[in-house]
């Protein structure tokens, strides 16, 4: 585990698996969303093809620096989260910058990425990214409150702040989160479409009304550049929640049947819903999901 | 002479300096100016020395001049942003009338800070403390903006505050027979209960009308927007500091040493009440200024939250936000102004598209706003950090999740403030802004410079504060220069975090940039995808009225009330009762002599309940 050569390989095979895995999972989600809706849709491999398109595309225009740089924090935040968040719980390569962050850390390097992509999304001065990023701010208001509640829940009832901690509590004690905690587990779960941006909470992007918003401006390099990072986040905030409320994994395996089984539970949700507006989203995760929220910090606290 | 008087003395001459210099002519003027942000600074860190006392008598009062480590501390806030904000007040007020007044009231409110800081007494604090709220007061009206709402306001918001501070000095007097803070702090614990609370309160209702805590904030938006920014920096920065300096040895010195803690803990409360109505009032903002201001008690609230508690970490957090936020808002006022200046208004939906106009300012405000947000690898997250850790810590969940809901509803204003300035279509209108001068970007760019290395190596900060710290009680506190450790032993290695987002920014840099970007050309923001129709030059855009118009619906019922209507209605209700006043006080002096009488019966009828003899 010395040596600063292992930890740049583990580095790397960290991120080349997030992408992996991530991108897979988005062809399913694409693939089991056009079965729902009696289509065959396109083959599960079809967004590597789309990302290797998208980077030979040339881009001729630019608005400016902002816009250059937006994908670039996307992709720093997405990568550098996954560096923080343990993977495998006791890995030889996938230890990386474990032990250098915790939970509040974690929640606030998690918006680094939006937030930049919001300011570079504005200088192109399309008014759908305006509205797109106005949309998505507020709904981020809105899941992170019955969020935040279910970690502090957690963080209270176990006295650490670390995933670490956590994860280490969870072996020790034999059991996953979502059963010793289950109102925290609750909360963080219904708070979780929020986070995929799926329908439907969709209304950032909102295909049909704001010709996919903020990222409207961009193609080329900088799509693909986004389109990994989408699915590196994906796949950061699944291996989150399996560490947090299932236990963690051991092996690769356990890693993607457990990530996996998670992440039908926004899909299919989403396949089968319209659209929330934006202020019906926030009312919605002000309601039972705080309510849940509420029950769990109670239950930690007493 | 001793050097706390000479610093002092130093401050008013150049006050005066810069008042005659002004009024023979401009340049003589700024000369003095400019010399007084060099010399003052540079003779308070090389000349002044903290472990000196100066005492003297007056009228049978003893006063006693002279630093500790917990004044230093903030004295460092002051003697940093001022002279930044003096040097950025040259080219703020280069085209502006009665600029002597000005820089006067200006020199005379870090006279009165810096007074505060030393004064080991309550004569002097509270002398000083005068000095520093009529400066700001002459400042707050000096564009004559506004004057009967917000001037007034302000006066007599201050004028209450001081009645409270002075009430509880005489009260303090009577009890102890001594003007000293020490005497105080070290007979409190023999006082009576009822002494102890009102003493506590009415000190603690003075601190906090200056650091604007709810209920007491109203005059804070009005006052911060309508100064001229070139002082509001100093004013949101530094001198709504004094506030929490004062709360912060009321609140540890007292009640946590008195066993008191559930009043500080009303305090934090507070503070968490405020860091949300405010945060949310900000978002609803259309002009920068008032965002800004509201954003500024939002940020108090932080602060007070965290010294009211009174634990360690948390006092720690609440002394390290103050600095920083002393740091970013700084900044942001500044950038809000040289936006006014450059570009004749500050209102969000006018003002559009300045990024390529002015690039130095956008950089110091994003940069500015990153920290404001908390984000990671900036200043900002180590005091966020602190504070929710140490809220955590102390199992304080429900305020953690108020604290949490403001910051997290902070992005929104902070998002707002860039977008509405510096991002949006470029427009016509604004096509000939240029950036403001370099005695306006440099003092930013130095400010955002240290938010930038804060990120990564807090311990600069935390060395001060430690010592600020033993002041309070607290000695041996644990820092280390870039790592945060909570009570529960868990930990952030910052130098990890700067280095991994560092490592991954560059090399995705590199690509993106590699082979791309020089080839392409720029493009108008007219110039965008927009359905097939054509947009012409004339034609704005720009998203920016009812920004966050669904967010509006979803906090309505919240929003409706308004502290405001209730201190009308107070008003109101007073002047209701004055005219009631007026019936016995006829003015005939027959009836007030007969009130003496009734009194003196009164007196000695009831003598046995009042006095006890």
């Amino acid at each position: 585990m010395e040596g600063i050569g292992y930890k740049i390989l583990g580095a790397l095979l960290t991120t080349l698996l997030a992408f992996t895995v991530g991108m897979f999972y988005a062809g399913f989600r694409r693939k089991i969303i056009a079965r729902i809706q009696n289509r065959v849709g396109p083959p599960v491999y079809q967004n590597f093809l789309d990302v290797l398109k998208l980077l030979s595309k040339k881009t001729s225009v630019n608005h400016g620096i902002m816009q250059h740089l937006a994908p670039l924090w996307l992709i720093t935040m997405s990568v550098s989260t996954l560096m923080f968040i343990p993977v495998l719980k006791d890995g030889l390569f996938f230890t990386n910058l474990n032990f250098s962050g915790d939970l509040i850390f974690l929640l606030y390097i998690m918006v680094f990425g939006p937030l930049g992509m919001a300011l570079g999304a504005g200088q192109t001065g399309n008014p759908n990214s305006a509205i797109g990023v106005s949309r998505g701010l507020t709904q981020m208001v809105g899941f992170e409150i019955p969020w935040i509640m279910a970690i502090v829940a957690l963080m209270i009832q176990y006295k650490t702040t670390s995933v670490t901690g956590l994860l280490d509590i969870q072996s020790q004690n034999g059991t996953w989160m979502m059963f010793s905690s289950p109102l925290a587990f609750i909360a963080a779960l219904l708070a979780m479409p929020g986070m995929f941006r799926y329908a439907p909470f969709d209304i950032v992007g909102a295909p049909a009304e704001l010709a996919s918003g903020p990222i409207s401006e961009f193609g080329g390099k900088y799509l693909s550049t986004m389109m990994t990072s989408g699915s590196i986040f994906a796949f950061v905030k699944l291996t989150l929640y399996v560490d947090l409320f299932m236990g963690g994994a051991s092996n690769l395996i356990e890693l993607v049947i457990k990530t996996f089984a998670l992440y039908m539970y926004p899909v299919l949700w989403g396949a089968v819903s319209p659209r929330f507006r934006t202020e019906q989203a926030v009312r919605y995760f002000w309601g039972w999901p705080l309510f849940f929220g509420f029950a769990a910090l109670i239950y930690a606290a007493f | 002479m001793s050097s706390l008087v000479i610093l002092i003395l130093i401050i008013a001459g150049f006050a005066l300096l810069s008042y005659f210099g002004h009024s023979i002519n401009k340049t003589a003027g700024n000369i003095a100016v400019f010399a007084a942000a060099v010399l003052i600074p540079l003779y308070w860190f090389t000349r002044v020395d903290f472990s000196e006392t100066v005492s003297f008598t007056i009228s049978g009062f003893q006063m006693e001049l002279g630093y500790n480590m917990y004044g230093k501390l903030f004295s460092l806030i002051v003697m940093i942003l001022s002279p930044l904000a003096l040097i950025y007040a040259l080219g703020y007020m280069k085209d502006s009338k009665r600029t002597g007044t000005f820089y006067f009231s200006f020199l005379f409110s870090i006279l009165g800070m810096t007074g505060i800081l030393m004064s080991r007494d309550f004569i002097s604090l509270f002398i000083f403390w005068e000095i520093m709220t009529w400066s700001s007061y002459l400042l707050v009206i000096f564009l004559g903006k506004d004057v009967e709402k917000t001037g007034i306001r302000y006066m007599v918001f201050s004028a209450l505050g001081a009645y409270a501070m002075f009430m509880a000095i005489v009260i303090i007097h009577r009890n102890t027979g001594s003007m000293m803070l020490n005497d105080y702090f070290n007979a409190f614990g023999n006082f009576s209960t009822g002494t102890k609370f009102l003493t506590g309160i009415l000190l603690m209702f003075g601190f906090a009308l200056k650091s604007a805590v709810m209920p007491v904030h109203v005059w804070a938006p009005g006052a911060y927007s309508n100064t001229p920014m070139a002082y509001t920096s100093v004013f949101s920065g530094a001198l709504s500091k004094m506030g929490v300096y004062g709360l912060g040895f009321v609140v540890i010195n007292l009640f946590a040493h008195a066993n008191l803690h559930f009043a500080g803990t009303i305090l934090a409360w507070l503070g968490a009440v405020t860091a949300v109505l405010a945060t949310f009032s900000a978002i609803f903002q259309d002009d920068a200024k008032k965002l800004l201001a509201y954003s500024s008690i939002a940020q108090l609230g932080y602060i007070v939250t965290g010294i009211g508690i009174g634990t360690e970490l948390s006092i720690f957090a609440g002394l390290y936000l103050a600095v920083l936020h002393a740091a970013f808002k700084g900044v942001l006022f500044m950038a809000a102004g040289a936006v006014e200046r450059q570009a004749g208004s500050t209102d969000m939906t006018e003002v559009t598209g300045l990024i390529r106009k002015m690039p130095l300012t956008f950089f110091a405000s994003l940069v500015a706003i990153i920290a404001l947000a908390g984000v990671p690898p900036l200043g900002g997250f180590v005091g966020k950090w602190m504070l929710y850790e140490s809220l955590i810590n102390n199992g304080n969940f429900l305020m953690v999740i108020m604290i949490f809901l403001s910051s997290t509803a902070a992005f929104l204003y902070s998002y707002k403030f860039l977008f509405g300035l510096f991002l949006g279509q470029e427009e016509p209108e604004f096509e000939n802004v240029k950036e403001a001068s370099p005695l306006m970007t440099i003092p930013m760019l130095l400010l955002s410079v240290f938010l930038m290395i804060t990120g990564s190596f807090p311990g600069i900060v935390f060395k001060y504060i430690a010592e600020g710290m033993t002041d309070l009680g607290f000695h041996d506190v644990n820092w280390q220069m870039s790592v945060l450790t909570n009570a529960w032993g868990d930990s952030v290695n910052l130098q990890h975090v700067t280095l991994s987002i560092g490592v991954v920014f560059v090399v995705f840099l590199i690509f993106l940039t590699w082979k791309g970007y020089k080839k392409t050309y720029y493009v108008s923001t007219k110039d965008i995808s927009s359905s097939g129709e054509v947009i012409k030059p004339e034609d704005n855009m720009t998203y920016s009225t009812d920004f966050y118009k669904p967010f509006e619906r979803v906090l309505h019922p919240i929003l409706k009330r308004k502290i405001e209507k209730y201190y009308d209605e107070f008003g109101e209700g007073i002047g209701a009762l004055f005219d009631f006043m007026r019936r016995i006080y006829t003015g005939n002096g027959q009836t007030y002599a007969f009130y003496v009488i009734v009194f003196l019966v009164i007196l000695l009828v009831f003598s046995k309940n009042i006095f006890g003899y």
